[in-house]
């Protein structure tokens, strides 16, 4: 729960900066009741201010939020056999930090109740800190620079760390780290997804090594 | 035009968080793809880090005075010190801006 206020600094920059590209604060609160979409929201208020097209934008979603459909698939024995209502409501709360927080769970842990609570909490949490940015950027300019983006690394680092036990999982992030920076100093657009799948792939086959020789 | 970019953005999102919970969906998961996807926290979540704490301002910056990169390492140090998710969190934040003021 307390996680929720991590969100902080990018709820603050994702309403500052929406502020500071001329979009009306209805629709800087509209991206993140809508979208619900840290790094997609912000990169999307950039390219709007640099006035590119639609069809870029939303190309451009799709590849950053494309992490979503690997965490739909590796929830999808636990929320697929859900009735309509809570499918639909928990894959909109789908997060990086709800996916995070349950991903360990398999069927007889999972418990919707809580992945429910746990997905609301960030969802208002998300919008509450928006809308305080949204204030604080119509009164403050330059709050972007304030380095509220390490707050995300911060975050995801307390995260990662206790997961990793094992070589495999050494090798993932390691080969993951490194494709991000690389990939992302060659400015490829989908930087994000290939490289997590790239130290995903070197995690599984390391895995598979492991287990082989022992 | 931006309420359009909001509402498509926001379908385009829903739809890679909901497309494989549709049970109609014929898929199964074979034990390889479990295990495959059992990598998706370190492997996604270290991705989104990785420009973060390298690239502050685009650029890559592996110098001693990038305060990403010093902050993370105390995150990091944090976490397998005390074993405490939140509190690591917010000391290597607070770190974080100490280095950024003093820097």
């Amino acid at each position: 729960m307390p996680l929720s206020l991590a969100t902080a600094p990018w709820g603050l920059l994702a309403g500052s900066m929406a502020i500071e590209a001329n979009l009306t604060p209805l629709q800087g609160q509209g991206l993140s009741s809508i979208v619900f979409a840290g790094a997609a929201q912000l990169v999307a208020i950039g390219m709007l201010k640099g006035g590119a097209g639609v069809f870029s934008i939303l190309l451009t979603t799709l590849l950053l939020t494309s992490q979503h459909l690997l965490y739909g698939m590796s929830m999808r024995s636990v929320i697929s056999p859900l009735p309509g209502r809570w499918r639909i409501g928990l894959g909109f709360l789908l997060t990086d930090e709800l996916f995070a927080l349950t991903s360990q769970h398999d069927r007889q842990q999972f418990n919707r109740w809580y992945a429910l609570g746990v997905g609301l909490t960030f969802y208002i949490a998300w919008n509450l800190f928006t809308l305080a940015g949204i204030v604080l950027g119509s009164s403050i300019p330059g709050l972007e620079h304030l380095g509220l983006d390490f707050s995300i690394a911060a975050t995801f680092i307390a995260l990662i760390t206790p997961v990793v036990r094992n070589v495999p999982t050494v090798v993932c992030v390691a080969v993951s780290l490194f494709c991000s920076v690389l990939f992302s100093y060659w400015q490829w657009g989908s930087a994000l997804v290939l490289s997590g799948l790239a130290g995903m792939t070197a995690g599984f086959v390391c895995n598979k090594l492991y287990r082989e020789r022992t | 035009m931006i309420w359009a970019v909001i509402f498509g953005m926001g379908i385009l999102v829903f739809l890679n968080r909901y497309v494989f919970l549709e049970p109609r969906l014929p898929v199964r998961l074979s034990s390889n793809a479990r295990q495959f996807l059992g990598f998706a926290v370190p492997g996604m979540l270290t991705a989104i880090c990785g420009p973060i704490v390298f690239m502050p301002d685009k650029q890559l910056n592996l110098q001693w005075d990038n305060p990403y990169l010093l902050s993370s390492l105390v995150a990091i140090g944090l976490v397998l010190y005390t074993r405490n998710t939140l509190l690591s969190m917010l000391l290597s934040m607070a770190v974080f801006f100490l280095l950024r003021w003093w820097l």
